[in-house]
């Protein structure tokens, strides 16, 4: 059963414009200019119950936009959508009672207080028992290893902390369908990983279908199963996450730093060698022909190792690619 | 209703936390307190009576003590709501189910009463060194009413301001204008008792002397008939300014366009 389901959605913002200068300033204030930006440019596509939906592309492609709209936060420009059965933007508080929400730049916690406050305050806010609460907080702070700081003002936390007593309040009620946006942005890979962990847990345990929209591509592929690509607010590309691995994310991009000079003439077999300087390289190599082990150890015969640094594809070239395909 | 209270109840709480700055914040009001005795001492013995158009001394100090609880308590809820469209964290306020309005009014009380109780006793405990005890405590109750429904209009009036940074985003002028206006002729600065007929007429045909003036001159005049003169003229302002406030805050949210992507 599909529980989100979006035909034909636009979103048109239209944003003022002003030249520099202040003779640019009068100008727009005698006669201002308006621009209409496309933010949401036709989108049309289907979630399933329980799905990890994958929305991933680069800044200002529109992944915020789709789900302030699914949320029922923003109205559409035109085009239709249901989520859970509701239509967003006309039955915005109930379908709120059904859905979890998080926003990795915007904390819905009482900074100045404990989590502990903030998931009580949940409890009243979703209409839920005081009894059937306390359950569920003590479920949540097991599931997400946060009792050790829950009673700690929020203020004082680190932001994987944070982050993690964020997810788990976006949980306190059940919902159906949790919408994360950017949940990992500025968390280190500790933390991600944790976040990510979780969020499968409770997808397996409690049957939460998630819609992730993030532009880190790790994040998709440790996670979700299927993906939406998106960009200057069209659907860029649909599959499943296995697809996308196997087309576009075979490649590595690996950086490492010697303790002594690198090797004159330095080259290791089935990878292509970006960048040499006096103590570090630069390479990159398809996973699919030359294994990441394999890498390693030939890095680490060439000279005694002091920082290695291994990063996936940017999302930028991944569509970059994908569109190169398109066009040709 | 309880969801509202429990969101008045953390945001008391989250005052709370840093009770230190309240009590700092409440010392402007003995300063203030202070100026204005040495105002009104000179006025008063300047005209040798011991009663200005039906106030005493001891009436119009207490009157801005209360007058100036009241404007020191408020809440900066324009700013607030104002901040939460340019930066678009309305958005994220929006998505709980719960009214938005309501959900500003319970953090607005809660605000509200933290500062008031503040403000109050640092207030109360200079006017009464400086002029003798508060009047008749009977009337408290029919103050707190009044109190509480001219906050309630102060907060439609703040809810449209902030709203119109959905217009025009930069609402500081507005602000201003605002708070002006219950300087003058809301009774901030002076008991309208002592302004000329015709601007004390204007003045009670508008709103704001029903937020400040009204409640802090019950509490030197706690009378049956003032208070229900007041109240009903607070009732008639506040039901049109809520629905007005209701009005707009539907329109503009269906236009909600987000800052910040």
């Amino acid at each position: 059963m599909a529980v989100i389901k979006v035909s034909n959605l636009k979103k048109v913002f239209s944003s003022k414009r002003k030249s520099a200068g202040l003779q640019g300033s009068l100008r727009s204030l005698i006669r201002p200019e308006y621009q209409l930006v496309d933010a949401v440019n036709d989108i049309s596509f289907e979630m399933e119950s329980g799905e990890l939906l994958g929305f991933i592309g680069p800044n200002g492609a529109g992944k915020s936009t789709t789900i302030k709209i699914l949320t029922g936060i923003l109205f559409p420009s035109s085009g239709d959508a249901e989520v859970l059965g509701y239509v967003p933007w006309k039955q915005r508080q109930k379908l709120a009672f059904h859905i979890g929400t998080v926003f990795g730049q915007r904390p819905q916690l009482w900074y100045h207080l404990p989590a502990i406050d903030t998931f009580y305050l949940f409890g009243k806010i979703y209409e839920l028992e005081d009894r059937e609460v306390r359950k569920r907080i003590g479920f949540l702070a097991e599931a997400f290893e946060i009792q050790e700081f829950l009673e700690t003002p929020v203020r004082k936390l680190s932001l994987g902390q944070r982050m993690r007593c964020e997810v788990a309040a976006s949980f306190l009620h059940s919902p159906k369908l949790l919408l994360l946006d950017e949940p990992s942005i500025g968390l280190d890979v500790v933390a991600k990983q944790r976040i990510r962990d979780t969020v499968r847990q409770m997808n397996e345990l409690e049957g939460v279908g998630v819609l992730l929209t993030s532009h880190d591509a790790g994040d998709i592929e440790a996670l979700c199963s299927n993906v939406i690509i998106i960009n200057h607010g069209k659907i860029a590309y649909r599959d499943k996450v296995s697809n996308l691995k196997r087309h576009y994310l075979t490649s590595k991009l690996v950086e490492v730093r010697y303790a002594e000079q690198v090797p004159a003439g330095f080259h290791i077999a089935g990878t292509d060698t970006l960048k040499v300087g006096h103590y570090g390289v630069k390479l990159k190599f398809d996973t699919l022909q030359t294994p990441v082990e394999s890498v390693i150890a030939e890095l680490a015969k060439s000279g005694s190792l002091v920082d290695v640094t291994i990063s996936d594809p940017s999302l930028e070239e991944v569509i970059r690619v994908i569109y190169g395909e398109a066009a040709a | 209703m309880k969801k509202y209270w429990a969101i008045f109840k953390i945001q008391l709480l989250n005052r709370m936390a840093y009770a230190g700055d309240l009590i700092i914040q409440s010392l402007t009001i003995i300063l203030f307190m202070w100026i204005f005795m040495q105002l009104w001492k000179t006025t008063y013995h300047s005209t040798s009576q011991d009663t200005l158009n039906g106030l005493t001394l001891h009436d119009t100090m207490w009157y801005l003590m209360m007058a100036e609880t009241i404007m020191l308590s408020k809440p900066r809820l324009s700013r607030t709501i104002a901040a939460t469209v340019k930066d678009g964290s309305i958005a994220y306020l929006l998505n709980k189910p719960y009214h938005f309005i309501l959900y500003q009014l319970s953090i607005g009380v809660g605000d509200l009463a933290a500062r008031t109780l503040f403000n109050l006793l640092s207030g109360s405990i200079i006017v009464w060194i400086l002029v003798g005890p508060p009047p008749d405590p009977r009337g408290w109750p029919l103050v707190i009413v009044a109190f509480m429904l001219g906050w309630l209009i102060d907060f439609c009036l703040n809810t449209l301001i902030g709203l119109a940074a959905f217009a025009s985003e930069e609402i500081a002028a507005f602000e201003w204008i605002y708070s002006k206006f219950l300087l003058l002729l809301g009774g901030v600065l002076i008991p309208l008792d002592f302004l000329p007929p015709f601007l004390r007429s204007v003045s009670m045909a508008l709103p704001f002397a029903y937020t400040v003036y009204g409640p802090a001159r019950l509490f030197v005049d706690p009378t049956l008939e003032r208070f229900a003169g007041l109240v009903s003229m607070q009732l008639i302002w506040l039901l049109t300014l809520g629905l007005f406030t209701l009005f707009v805050f539907n329109k503009a949210s269906s236009r909600l366009a987000i800052n910040g992507g």
